[in-house]
């Protein structure tokens, strides 16, 4: 019943809100350009998702930002959680059915951007539309967004100021996202593993290295799409995606699908429990 | 009888130099409206905040209808109501829509647009976002929150402030019906004149510390702030000794009037009598002490005494200085 309430409540709140608006706009007017140019060079419109999910990948978290840092920290500052709390709403109660409330915004627009890109698929693409395909991409990036969006919220669930939320929220954008993957080539997770090895007079196997990389939300999703393009891997169609996902000798238990879906999935869980732990006591006045 | 809120040497500390909350032992009775009062920084939200759970006491227990806050919070919470001070509504919510919100996180019945013409809301605002709100708005939508589900509790954080004269009128109606029905009221406000006019007991905080607990009318008995009698006679008679009167601490003349300072309220008919045992009273005025004039007393010795306590060394002594009033001497000032 509370955690109806509370999730009622806070979704109304927030779908009313320009932020969703944006949210849902942002993504699918991003998703439906990159779809619409892919089209120009492939005739599968499926091939145009490995395009949207590095678009996931790298901007979607930063575009879940505003929808998620004043999640609990904006009602504290606010002083909106004594009407929420001075009810009888348990805490835990509070945390979860707000964060099941921005994440189900947050599939809403996954969901609209997918299916504007079956649209534009469907009118644009020389190919038929692989509805399985777009549906399987949808679902894993769907598991990507709420871990995502469990992690953002925990964050916000820490802290009573928002500007603290927000340094947070995007801080742990840049860890888990471009740090963790290596897009700046210095600044990277795995150049800061590589000198702690040396100092420590040691070197990394490329399976620990693997690990390593793959135990990030962002990198296990990308990891993780494998299964939208079944078929295709190897097969001289699509080179690229032939690239990111061929496994060369035998397949690590990191490598597994399954592995990169409880990955993502232990990110968003861990990050829920620690926050709330730290939350049940935390001092509201 | 159950009390509705009881605290047992309550005490908080905000890391190791603000002791916000000092040894606080205080009962509020069932079916009371009791004010709770205190310059800014005495320790009322924090005490409110922990009646509430929404902070840990450092030492010491509250319980709330009879109930541990720190084991039973969701229980306490479903049978008490609650108006707190400073806080934001949902901005994209409706006034009617934070009611039902409290309808439905209590299974109530209530009929969220009967609670809501109750507290003076119109149908149209209460269907406005509550961001469009002015203060007073928001605060006839709280309290049309509070009322939700009959509680036995009323938690009244600065319910007076921003509400207009009529506002104000009703909020008081409403208290009376609510104890009227048998629910306790907790008043916290600055607004000394409405806690005067509401509340049965009050306590003053100053410092962390309850300096004061008891009836209006007993606290300007034992400060002897007692009132001043005006009495306007025919003519003055000679020999009139007024201060003669038991409980008269001062008399003056000026023409026909006699300015009466009385120390206890019993007194003020006992002067009356006096003199219209020899002149023919024409016109009285009785004013009687101010609860902000005890609150000044209250208040203003609390000072000293911690003025006092921080030369001597020795701040264990709050819980000594809960509820004495302050010495005789002090009441001079207010004669």
């Amino acid at each position: 019943m509370s955690f109806a309430t509370v999730f009622r409540d806070d979704f109304k709140n927030t779908r009313r809100s320009y932020v969703v608006l944006g949210v849902i706009a942002t993504l699918t007017g991003f998703v439906s350009l990159i779809t619409y140019s892919v089209a120009e060079f492939h005739h599968d419109a499926f091939r145009a998702l490995f395009d949207v999910s590095f678009f996931f990948f790298l901007v979607f978290p930063l575009i879940l930002v505003p929808l998620t840092y004043l999640t609990v920290a904006g009602d504290r500052e606010r002083g909106s959680i004594k009407h929420t709390l001075g009810l009888p709403n348990s805490r835990a109660e509070y945390v979860l059915g707000k964060y099941v409330s921005r994440t189900a915004v947050a599939l809403g627009a996954v969901l609209a951007s997918v299916l504007a890109a079956i649209l534009i698929g469907l009118g644009m693409y020389d190919g038929s539309v692989d509805v399985v395909r777009f549906a399987t991409f949808a679902a894993i990036t769907g598991l990507f967004v709420a871990s995502m969006t469990a992690i953002f919220v925990a964050c916000s669930t820490l802290t009573s100021r928002r500007s603290r939320a927000m340094f947070g929220v995007i801080g742990l954008y840049f860890l888990l996202g471009p740090f963790w993957l290596g897009f700046l080539p210095v600044v990277s997770l795995q150049s800061v593993v590589t000198t702690v090895a040396d100092l420590l007079g040691t070197t990394l196997s490329d399976t620990t290295r693997g690990y390593i990389t793959l135990a990030s939300p962002t990198t296990a999703y990308l990891s993780g799409l494998e299964p939208v393009y079944d078929g295709v891997i190897g097969s001289g169609d699509y080179p690229r995606v032939t690239a990111n996902y061929a496994i060369e000798g035998s397949r690590e238990l990191y490598q597994e699908n399954w592995f990169n879906y409880a990955t993502m999935t232990a990110w968003g869980v861990l990050a829920l429990a620690a926050s709330y732990a730290k939350f049940r006591v935390a001092e509201l006045g | 009888m159950m009390t509705a809120i009881q605290t047992d040497a309550l005490t908080k500390r905000f890391g190791e130099d603000v002791l916000a909350v000092d040894g606080l032992d205080l009962e509020v009775r069932e079916g009371e409206v009791f004010g709770f009062l205190g310059p800014n920084g005495a320790g009322k939200s924090t005490t409110i905040n922990m009646i509430l759970g929404f902070l840990q006491p450092t030492s010491g227990s509250v319980s709330v209808l009879g109930m541990d806050v720190t084991r039973e919070s969701l229980a306490i919470r479903q049978r008490i109501g609650l108006l707190p001070e400073g806080y934001e509504p949902y901005e994209n919510l409706t006034g009617r829509e934070h009611v039902e919100s409290a309808i439905h996180a209590k299974g109530a019945d209530d009929d969220a647009d009967e609670l809501l013409e109750r507290v003076g809301l119109d149908p149209d605002d209460a269907r406005r976002a509550a961001s469009e709100y002015s203060t007073g708005m928001a605060k006839r939508m709280s309290l049309a929150v509070a009322l939700v589900g009959e509680p036995e509790l009323i938690i009244l954080d600065e319910p007076s402030t921003g509400l207009d004269p009529d506002g104000v009128a009703l909020l008081r109606r409403i208290i009376q019906e609510e104890t009227e029905r048998g629910a306790a009221i907790f008043f916290c406000s600055h607004i000394l004149e409405e806690v005067e006019k509401v509340c049965d007991r009050v306590g003053i905080l100053n410092q962390g510390a309850l300096v004061a607990l008891d009836t209006i009318d007993n606290l300007r008995s034992e400060l002897q702030t007692g009132a001043t009698v005006s009495a306007q006679l025919d003519a003055v008679p000679d020999g009139l000794d007024v201060a003669s009167v038991d409980g008269v601490r001062a008399a003056s003349v000026t023409d026909r009037t006699v300015d009466i300072e009385v120390s206890a309220a019993a007194a003020k008919m006992d002067a009356l009598r006096y003199l219209d045992d020899r002149a023919t009273v024409e016109d009285v005025r009785i004013d009687d002490a101010s609860l902000e004039a005890l609150f000044d007393e209250y208040t203003g010795t609390r000072d000293a005494t911690a003025a006092n306590d921080a030369t001597g060394g020795d701040d264990g002594a709050g819980g000594d200085a809960t509820v004495d009033p302050p010495a005789a001497a002090d009441g001079g000032e207010s004669a």
